[in-house]
């Protein structure tokens, strides 16, 4: 098989493997604002678990920069909201209010793994690459991420078929920046801790500044913080383990 | 530490609820810190472990707080110093630069939370007693931090245990409680920023003590 089918394959297998977020939602039916509520924890939890596991790969090739890629993260964010706050957003047959957050999301993790392919490309880069695992960790990485997607836009009123295919859009970047990194390594390696570290700002933000407070308005805080503590510690164990 | 907590209070003066957010906000970033340096060690120590840990130290917190009083500051400050305490006696065993840049974190993080804990029991006991109480609800913290010390000392295979059961604890106090109060206090975006900064100066330091 050549090469670029091999590299388009695994594309296939590890986006799709994001859209396996979803299925839950077909067994959870209702949707009342303490499903949603518990919904935004596990998403935040998830998330702000992926922040450890991006800043920790991140200090590896140098804190600083890490930070400042956090710092300037945080700021995309901040000038993302102000540029949709007043936009007439239509997305998904949502209210304006719900379709600018879903799309604050799905920017946000989209543009996670933008650094995440990156990240993927470098450490494999120089070494022998194995194909097969490779795909497979990417891809069962992917899932929960994909989890966290669908946590929200389901609460949404998004169709479970919609949430897969939304997750899955929002890994496409990995497989496409992962072969340029890989082949670029020397160039990619200086640029990759800002890149971690602005995914994990990104992703922090959008965390406490709007999944957590809504969660916290509708759901028992007490049952909040186990959802999100919890799922903080099964991203963690679950990236480790991988 | 936590008594510098009742300098911004001199005035005598009601604190602005916004500061008091903003302060708690402080005390999760550098909690949230905290336990994700500890986490980082932790795995390289044993996944399992500090895993199961972590799920202990959150049922733990969960437990001590279904417990208590709601709103009693004086016991809740008592809570939080078990899993500081433990998480200073852990890191002193890794290594006594990680030891030490965990105590001068927690002792930081000691004074916003000293702020909240002596404004929220001024109003019925003063000041000076207040203060004092709040001083009081730490020493749990020198505690637990020789006793985790002198049990990995004794032990070491419990150090993944017992870091994962702060990080689970730490993590847990600030959803449940620390967040949603701040949330409360001054409004999201604000915290979100205070939180994250604070997150991100452990970072920095972690990175400078390993």
């Amino acid at each position: 098989m050549n090469p670029a089918t091999q590299v388009f394959l695994a594309a296939l297998v590890t986006a799709v493997a994001t859209g396996l977020g979803a299925l839950p939602f077909l067994v959870v039916r209702s949707m009342s604002p303490r499903v949603v509520a518990y919904a935004y924890a596990l998403a935040g939890g998830l998330m702000l678990g992926a922040c450890f596991g991006l800043v920790a790969a991140g200090t590896e090739f140098g804190a600083t920069q890490t930070v400042l890629g956090g710092l300037i993260g945080v700021i995309g964010i901040l000038i993302a909201q102000w540029r949709l706050k007043d936009r007439p957003i239509v997305f998904g047959g949502a209210d304006v209010a719900s379709a600018r957050q879903m799309v604050l999301l799905l920017g946000v993790m989209t543009a996670h793994s933008f650094s995440e392919g990156v990240a993927v490309g470098v450490s494999f880069g120089g070494g022998e690459a194995l194909a097969l695992a490779i795909t497979v960790a990417i891809a069962v990485h992917n899932i929960p991420e994909g989890l966290a997607i669908s946590a929200v836009m389901r609460s949404k009123g998004q169709s479970v078929p919609a949430c897969a295919a939304w997750s899955v859009f929002s890994s496409l970047p990995q497989p496409l920046m992962a072969v340029p990194a890989f082949l670029l390594v020397d160039w990619a390696r200086p640029v990759l801790p800002y890149g971690l570290g602005f995914a994990a700002g990104a992703m922090a933000f959008m965390v406490l500044d709007e999944l957590l407070p809504e969660a916290y308005v509708r759901g028992n805080h007490t049952t909040v913080a186990l959802l999100t503590s919890v799922a903080i510690i099964a991203m963690v164990l679950f990236q480790h383990a991988l | 530490m936590a008594a510098l907590g009742a300098l911004p209070l001199q005035s005598g003066r009601a604190v602005p609820r916004r500061t008091i957010g903003w302060a708690t906000a402080l005390a999760a970033g550098l909690m949230i810190g905290v336990a994700y340096a500890l986490m980082t060690v932790a795995l390289d120590r044993g996944a399992i472990q500090s895993g199961v840990g972590a799920l202990a130290g959150i049922a733990g917190v969960a437990a001590a707080r279904a417990r208590l009083h709601a709103g009693n500051a004086f016991q809740l400050g008592s809570v939080h110093a078990i899993p500081e305490g433990a998480a200073i006696g852990g890191a002193m065993a890794v290594s006594v630069p990680f030891g030490l840049m965990m105590a001068a974190t927690l002792a930081v993080h000691n004074i916003p939370e000293g702020t909240v804990t002596i404004a929220s029991l001024r109003p019925a006991r003063g000041l000076g007693m207040s203060t004092l109480l709040a001083v009081v609800a730490n020493v749990n913290q020198i505690v637990f931090g020789i006793a985790a010390f002198a049990a990995v000392q004794a032990a070491p295979a419990l150090l993944p245990w017992l870091l994962g059961f702060s990080v689970g604890a730490l993590l847990h106090l600030v959803f449940a409680e620390l967040l949603p109060a701040s949330y409360q206090a001054a409004g999201r975006t604000s915290i979100a920023l205070v939180t994250i900064v604070a997150v991100a100066i452990v970072v920095l330091l972690h990175d400078g003590a390993s």
